[in-house]
């Protein structure tokens, strides 16, 4: 797993003198975090919506993808007709839709939240010595 | 047909005089600041605003509203599942790596992607390489892009003459490409604030317009799931075009439906329009027609023909209705009086083609997954849910346009607001889209492929012009939001183009001592010729949207996620290994893309999206090749990793 660092410090270790950069150390630590709830979501999303959503479910991974029949066994008690359509609290948005997607992201945009009042932490990010008056862009003439 | 009203015609010309106001003054900052860092960076002062809105106006490109509300169009609710990740979309793309490439960049003193990367791997190979791919996929994109703005100034004046298309171009380009070039990357964020605005209200006053004039979202979806099955056609006239006048909608109204239709090229010379039809089983039986030909054996029926044939075939005519899609009856002015002629395009079959076929779809297909597309493949398969749902939030971070307003906002607390902002933006924005496009279905024409980008531009302009002037003045507001949401994507894309050039192909490649007035010579020339280019691509723009959007986008990400995430997150990484990473993302996605290019299909293997591929691939080369090359260079890993 690339990401991690713990082995390459001492890969470094003339380097390990120096303290580690906290901006790297905390940025890493909140990338983790923000794509282990981002994979959460994936999960339940794409499953809840397959397995509810789907008018079928075949095992022809020419005609679907990733043959999921063929792990788990036949999935066509799954498959929706429009008899079955519901459409929760009179909104209009199938239920499928309504489970599968709106409500994963209402909590997503919930976690969002929890982690920039919570999680984040707000590093300083150094200067820019470009972007001082004297800029190293070579110019001569400047009008 | 109801048209236009002259006060969304007043509205939108005053949008874009807004536009050109915005550039006046930034360029008036130009004149005070470091030319190259504020006009391709804002001199890194984005605020939690502009950075937020910048942001999503970027990123919420005219897919959205172009490619994005025609897919829904097509395939109906199954969208809500292709969107998905967008709820994860802010977080991921601004939260992982925001602060710490804007560090990154801060301690190289980049001011271009290309040129964090040539930093952080002291390699100018990769800057130059990186800068030559932008190029190449952003080009792909704005040619796409290039289409939908002229397609939006098209339908805002009601343009029918016989080179609209080309001359809403022409406008369109000259709009974009001088405010882009004249004020530089804070003319670009300042209107895309303006725009961004422009757009959560167009939504926002959208729905509940579209609600109480089409009964509402409930009724819309259980009337789709009812609907009798629809097969449109989207066949080229003999040369080749699309979308001139040949197109039709069959829609099967009786209790027996055919499978769909396949028009046949004619076998003989002089030989008459033929229909064949097996309707003892119905099941699989599509309508067969063969087309009538000259002397020479070439097809010589319209749509009209065919049209005329099946109402007055003898089975068919009480079981299949003939509708002329949106744009496909072709009007006529006769002594002041428009009349209306039909599909009076002929039914060409260029090069080998022999036949089309194009199945019958059923409502209840635009209501649960998978769908179909016209030509009966499914369309949202698993390998693609899944595919998709990693390309919005993951693929999505390493766009080079998104990645340079990550480097440059202001401190950290800027990108902690900013996140909060998108993403409620965002929630607000892509699922109301879908409810409108799907309420809005009951009401609006058939829309043939090629017309259905215009899906949200007819609900804005068509379902508001009979209300009052104030509701014509937000019918305005609705038409300028998806043609700001091409601009503001259009206008970061060019300057994108226009700084890999210049930064880091001239300057830092070819003449490091180049002056600050050849510099600002290059620099808006650069950009210039760009958007002239890109013009000359659009006239004959390929056909549908979003597959190019798609295209560039997974081709550009794939080709610089690695490199820059590994880059600033993983000490071994080593530029032999960017490198590697950077150009087997690059070959994977776009090999894979090819066969498209010759009319074959992409390959999706094991289902999965080519660019997830693109993906894998660079990242296992990334790992592996850094492993084999290292260790990385003991000064910049101290430099980048250590205080």
């Amino acid at each position: 797993m690339p990401l991690t660092n713990s082995e390459s410090g001492e890969n470094h270790a003339s380097a390990s003198q120096h303290v580690e950069d906290p901006v790297f150390l905390n940025s890493l630590r909140e990338a983790k975090i923000i794509i282990s709830i981002w994979a959460l979501a994936m999960v339940y999303t794409c499953t809840y919506c397959y397995l509810y959503g789907y008018e079928s479910h075949p095992s022809d991974p020419a005609a679907v993808g990733p043959a999921v029949s063929s792990w788990v066994g036949p999935l066509e008690s799954f498959d929706r007709d429009p008899t079955t359509l519901t459409t929760p609290f009179g909104l209009g948005i199938p239920d499928w839709v309504f489970y599968g997607v709106v409500a994963p992201w209402i909590a997503c945009l919930l976690a969002t939240f929890v982690f920039c009042l919570f999680v984040f932490k707000e590093d300083e990010l150094g200067d820019d010595e470009e972007l001082a008056p004297a800029a190293s862009e070579g110019g001569s003439s400047d009008d | 047909m109801i048209e236009t009203s002259p006060t969304t015609m007043v509205v939108f010309l005053l949008y874009i005089l807004g536009v050109f106001v915005l550039a006046g003054l930034s360029h008036k900052l130009l004149s005070k600041k470091s030319f190259l860092s504020e006009y391709f960076l804002g001199s890194r002062g984005l605020g939690t605003w502009t950075l937020a809105f910048t942001f999503a106006a970027t990123s919420a490109s005219g897919g959205s509203f172009g490619g994005y509300p025609s897919l829904i169009y097509s395939h109906g609710w199954i969208l809500a599942l292709w969107i998905a990740s967008y709820m994860m979309v802010p977080l991921c793309t601004m939260g992982i790596m925001g602060k710490r490439i804007n560090q990154v960049a801060r301690k190289s003193n980049a001011i271009t992607i290309p040129d964090v990367l040539r930093d952080r791997f002291e390699s100018p190979a990769i800057g130059i390489i990186a800068s030559l791919t932008i190029v190449f996929f952003t080009v792909c994109f704005l040619v796409a892009q290039f289409k939908l703005g002229a397609l939006i100034i098209e339908d805002t004046f009601n343009l029918t003459f016989s080179l609209a298309y080309e001359i809403s171009l022409v406008i369109f380009a000259v709009v974009v490409v001088f405010y882009t070039s004249y004020g530089g990357f804070r003319a670009v964020v300042w209107t895309d604030v303006m725009q961004g605005i422009v757009m959560g209200i167009g939504v926002l006053v959208l729905i509940p317009i579209v609600m109480a004039k089409t009964g509402g979202l409930e009724n819309a979806t259980k009337t789709l799931a009812q609907r009798d099955p629809i097969a449109i056609t989207n066949v080229p006239s003999p040369d080749g075009a699309k979308g001139t006048h040949n197109d039709l909608a069959f829609q099967a109204t009786g209790e027996i439906h055919p499978a769909g239709v396949i028009y046949r090229r004619p076998e003989q010379p002089n030989a008459p329009l033929s229909i064949v039809w097996q309707a003892d089983q119905p099941e699989d039986a599509y309508v067969e027609i063969t087309m009538a030909s000259d002397s020479t054996g070439d097809a010589i029926s319209t749509g009209n023909d065919v049209k005329q044939a099946i109402e007055e075939h003898s089975e068919l005519s009480s079981i299949l209705d003939v509708i002329l899609p949106y744009k496909n009856d072709k009007i006529e002015i006769v002594d002041g009086e428009k009349v209306s002629r039909g599909a009076t395009g002929v039914i060409g079959f260029p090069g080998e083609t022999t036949e089309y076929k194009y199945v019958m779809l059923y409502g209840h297909e635009l209501v649960f997954g998978p769908g179909r597309n016209n030509t009966g493949k499914p369309f949202h398969t698993l390998g693609m849910v899944i595919s998709f749902f990693v390309f919005w939030a993951i693929t999505g971070m390493a766009q080079p346009s998104t990645m340079v307003r990550l480097i440059a906002f202001k401190d950290s607390k800027t990108l902690n607001r900013a996140i909060m902002t998108v993403t409620v933006y965002f929630g607000m924005i892509y699922l109301p889209i879908i409810a409108i496009i799907i309420a809005a279905r009951t009401v609006l024409p058939v829309l043939a492929p090629e017309d259905s980008d215009r899906a949200i531009v007819l609900v804005a302009t068509r379902l508001v012009a009979d209300m009052g002037i104030w509701y014509q003045i937000l019918g305005a507001i609705f038409i300028a939001a998806p043609f700001a949401a091409v601009m503001s994507t259009v206008d970061s894309m060019l300057l994108l183009i226009s700084s890999c050039a210049v930064r880091d192909i001239y300057q830092r490649s070819i003449d490091p001592d180049v002056s600050q007035r050849r510099v600002k010579i290059i620099s808006y020339s650069t950009t210039a010729i760009a958007g002239i280019l890109i013009t000359i691509a659009a006239l004959k723009p390929p056909d549908f949207l979003q597959l190019l959007i798609v295209f560039g986008t997974g081709g550009l990400a794939a080709s610089f996620l690695f490199p820059t995430l590994l880059g600033i997150f993983w000490k071994d990484m080593t530029r032999q290994g960017a490198l590697a990473a950077m150009i087997g993302g690059f070959c994977t996605t776009t090999s894979l893309f090819a066969p498209t290019m010759f009319g074959g299909s992409r390959l999706d293997i094991l289902g999965l999206h080519p660019n997830l591929w693109g993906l894998i691939v660079s990242m296992t080369l990334g790992v592996v090749v850094s492993k084999m090359t290292g260790p990385a260079p003991e000064h910049l890993v101290r430099r980048y990793f250590y205080k």
